[in-house]
């Protein structure tokens, strides 16, 4: 099963749509970002991102 | 400048498994608690992966014994707090710009994939919204329009002359 990444919020998931706001995936998508401890990294922060997993760094 | 309490580290890795050590690298900081608390593997980066940590990244620790990774890029900091990478470095990784703008009209390309694999062009429209270029190959006798996806394309010369 390909990886997918949802368009809005780029979590990485396998799915026609993301589980987490609904909206639809696309399979053309670059750059891996894996959130493990959203609360204490920077990153995170930056990227207004508050729920750990993989996420990608670019989607089309 | 915000406050800043992590380090970010460059990790040496084998070419082409960058996402597997990032995969693995976050299952281990999960179950042993290293202090790793992101992972970017960037595509532009090849043969690294970027970790941003809470404590020192050390080789010697067993949970960091993973296949495919070669090690940390040691140096002696970038920035004032002794960080290997700063943050408004691993920005630049964050937000990619799109390859689209950076092509321009009369960039002569060389197209990466598709059935003209291989073939020189020269651009002649772009379509920023939907990330495709109109190419023109430069050794076809009959000029035709070809439209491909902007990471169809790799640019050789920015502008023609």
């Amino acid at each position: 099963m390909s990886q997918k990444s949802c368009t809005s919020c780029k979590r990485i998931t396998t799915k026609e749509r993301c589980s987490v706001c609904n909206n639809p995936t696309s399979s053309n998508w670059s750059g891996l970002l894996i959130i493990i401890d959203p609360e204490s990294s920077d990153i995170a922060g930056e990227l207004n991102i508050n729920l750990p997993g993989e996420y990608s760094l670019r989607v089309r | 400048m915000e406050d800043l309490k992590n380090s970010i580290y460059a990790l040496k890795t084998s070419a082409g498994q960058e996402r597997n050590v990032a995969r693995l690298l976050a299952r281990k900081a999960n179950e042993s608690g290293v202090g790793i608390t992101a992972i970017i593997v960037p595509e532009s980066l090849k043969g690294y992966v970027l970790v941003e940590s809470s404590t020192k990244i050390d080789m010697q620790n067993p949970a960091l014994k993973i296949p495919h990774l070669r090690g940390v890029v040691e140096g002696k900091g970038a920035d004032n707090n002794g960080n290997i990478i700063s943050f408004d470095e691993v920005k630049k990784f964050l937000k990619p710009e799109p390859i689209i703008s950076s092509i321009k009209k009369g960039s002569i390309v060389e197209l990466i994939s598709g059935p003209f694999k291989g073939e020189r062009a020269k651009v002649v429209r772009i379509d920023e919204s939907r990330e495709e270029v109109v190419l023109e190959l430069i050794e076809a006798a009959v000029p035709i329009p070809v439209t491909v996806k902007a990471d169809q394309i790799r640019i050789i010369q920015k502008e023609a002359d």
